[in-house]
């Protein structure tokens, strides 16, 4: 399937075009941050501590900077964050379960096991121990939520693998005499492209949920502020407990939420269009537990 | 049998293992002194009998294999290490606040399974509905909240504004309650925390229970039973719930990893006394010690949960006893 022909089959989808139309606002603003916003959001623009006014939408922090630009340089932040570390976890993932799917036998078992270890370990408290030694600079928390998200696409990467393996045009390469690796390049990593972009998608939610805690638990890097940080002064300053909760707490809250909503639709309904079998259960069921469930539980 | 236990205790034993050389290695791969990574202190700031005491209790003079075995037996004897910011032993510290973990930790997912389950079943009994639609629309946007952000939103709320509850801690600060008023308090104190646990841990597992009660009713015996002319209820109860749980239970298990990760920053909201909040803590004021066992005691919480799960499955799932897992 083309690249258009998925976007033409997600627009079709209500769920699809909700997430798609919510993804085109998120990813204008990032990219046209510096122009939307009206103030810089590390320069202290006004007095702390204002509620919002005609200048100040949302008001000010505690040091007096705007939050308002502080949520559209924030959308920046906190997007990056997701695609790069996604794009680092389904590399190594997709990377993984084609060796395992292709090769099967011992080096299936021992990716595998690895791959049901990496499950069980506590994964936020891992990443806050990682990043706690390695310190709080961007591509510190990139690396480390991207290394360690992998697990999940890895298993659902393979299981494609294993019935690509089988189809025609594999085994006449294999019979041509094509060599494993050009096999695995040529043949196999187009066949699971579309099943990588999907888990690619919902990878960037899961993501950017994870940064987020990593971020209010002070681990975020201050030069680049996400939504996560901005919620980690407002908890350390209070806000939550005044008034201010309403214009410093709320905003950046449902922009996460919204931004993981609109990837998670997104990724779901490609998901369903590439695997027809997932929408037997019913027109509102979706699949929104399948792996997601079990991945989004490891948090 | 045996082959899925042998395969589960090598899994549980890598994990463990991993942990054990993550905690090892990281103070003394990454820049900077080990002496300091390990003390989580100014080396400046400690005695020299300080100094002297990290020295010979991580062995630093010693080869690394020898290190390794040191440690490993220290942990066997329970030693968890020394906080130099506390001034006292890490396994008393940690002893303190797991209670307080367990207490949220374990209401939260008994609520959750209980929720998840009783409102799986009925949307999909209702399916289609606008009950149906309506609560999975619902735990969906619950689900893809930050939990902390909730949590934060829910003390503005309930907390701060209306005071129906306390917004912080565990126990009202120098109230002296004893007794049952004692147990109100905290239980006062637990209800917006574990609120928070249970409304974002509720979805994973209402979404499997709703898929596979889906699944269940379009079984063949399901058919006999109506036809039988049962009543729904009955057929719901006694023939639909019993296998419908089964993937709960798996999902069940998987939560423990994210019910774990949910408390860190829920307690961390609430200033809730547990392992999260002590985690937190430790990131702020760089205690090492602390935070290395703090991961630990976290994993092997989480290993023994696995554990019990898998030793519960069968009595749950009968196929699993003749035939054996996978």
């Amino acid at each position: 399937m083309s690249p258009k022909g998925m976007l033409k089959a997600i627009m079709k989808n209500r769920t699809g075009r909700i997430g798609i139309i919510l993804l085109a606002l998120i990813v204008f603003t990032a990219i046209f941050a510096p122009w939307l916003a009206p103030f810089d959001p590390y320069e202290r623009v006004a007095q702390p501590f204002q509620h919002p006014s005609a200048s100040h939408l949302l008001g000010t922090n505690d040091i007096g900077q705007d939050i308002l630009s502080e949520m559209i340089w924030g959308t920046r932040i906190s997007l990056s964050i997701g695609i790069i570390a996604a794009a680092i976890a389904i590399t190594l993932g997709t990377a993984i379960g084609i060796l395992s799917g292709y090769y099967r036998r011992w080096l299936d078992t021992i990716l595998m096991r690895f791959v049901d270890v990496v499950l069980v370990i506590p994964f936020l408290p891992l990443m806050i121990l990682l990043a706690a030694y390695l310190g709080p600079q961007l591509t510190n928390i990139i690396i480390v939520i991207g290394i360690l998200t992998w697990a999940g696409p890895a298993r659902v990467i393979r299981s494609q693998v294993l019935s690509i393996r089988e189809l025609g045009y594999v085994q006449a390469a294999r019979s041509l005499g094509g060599t494993d690796f050009k096999i695995m390049i040529r043949h196999i990593l187009p066949g699971v492209m579309p099943i990588a972009l999907a888990q690619f998608i919902r990878a960037v939610s899961t993501v950017i949920l994870i940064e987020s805690s990593l971020a209010f638990l002070g681990l975020g890097d201050p030069t680049a502020k996400s939504w996560g940080t901005v919620l980690y002064y407002a908890q350390t300053r209070g806000a939550f407990l005044t008034g201010a909760w309403v214009w410093w707490v709320l905003p950046p809250g449902l922009l996460i939420t919204f931004t993981v909503l609109a990837f998670a639709f997104t990724g779901y309904t490609l998901e369903e269009i590439l695997n027809p079998r997932l929408r037997s259960a019913g027109p509102h069921h979706r699949v929104f537990f399948n792996s997601e469930a079990v991945e989004k539980n490891r948090g | 049998m045996l082959r899925f236990w042998g395969h589960k205790l090598l899994q549980y034993g890598l994990v463990l293992l991993i942990t054990l050389v993550i905690n090892f290695s990281l103070p003394r791969l990454m820049p900077g002194s080990p002496l300091e990574l390990l003390a989580g202190e100014d080396v400046g700031r400690l005695t020299t009998e300080e100094r002297q005491e990290v020295m010979s209790r991580h062995a630093l003079d010693q080869p690394v294999h020898q290190q390794f075995i040191i440690y490993l037996g220290q942990l066997g004897q329970g030693d968890l290490g020394y906080s130099y910011r506390q001034n006292r032993p890490v396994s008393t510290i940690i002893w303190e606040r797991l209670p307080w973990t367990l207490l949220l930790t374990g209401s939260a997912l008994v609520l959750s399974s209980i929720i998840g389950v009783i409102f799986g079943t009925l949307a999909a009994w209702r399916r289609g509905r606008f009950s149906d639609v309506g609560s999975m629309s619902l735990f969906i946007f619950l689900d893809s909240m930050p939990s902390f952000w909730l949590g934060m939103i829910l003390v503005a709320l309930f907390g701060a504004r209306l005071r129906w509850f306390p917004v912080f801690g565990a126990r009202t600060p120098f109230a002296d309650y004893t007794g049952w008023a004692a147990v109100a308090d905290v239980l006062h104190h637990l209800a917006l925390p574990l609120l928070t646990l249970t409304l974002v841990t509720i979805a994973g597992l209402f979404l499997i229970i709703r898929y596979s009660t889906l699944e269940t009713l379009g079984e063949q015996y399901i058919t006999v039973a109506r036809a039988k002319g049962l009543p729904e209820r009955l057929i719901i109860f006694r023939h639909v719930l019993r296998n419908a749980m089964l993937p709960g239970i798996t999902v069940f298990m998987l939560s423990l990893g994210y019910v774990v990760s949910g408390t860190t920053v829920i307690e961390t909201v609430f200033a809730w006394p547990g392992l999260g909040r002590l985690m937190f803590e430790a990131v702020i004021q760089r205690d090492y010690p602390v935070l290395q066992a703090t991961f630990m005691v976290v994993t092997v919480c989480v290993i023994i949960a696995n554990f019990v799960a898998d030793l519960l499955y069968p009595l749950a799932d009968p196929r699993v006893r003749t035939e054996g897992r996978q």
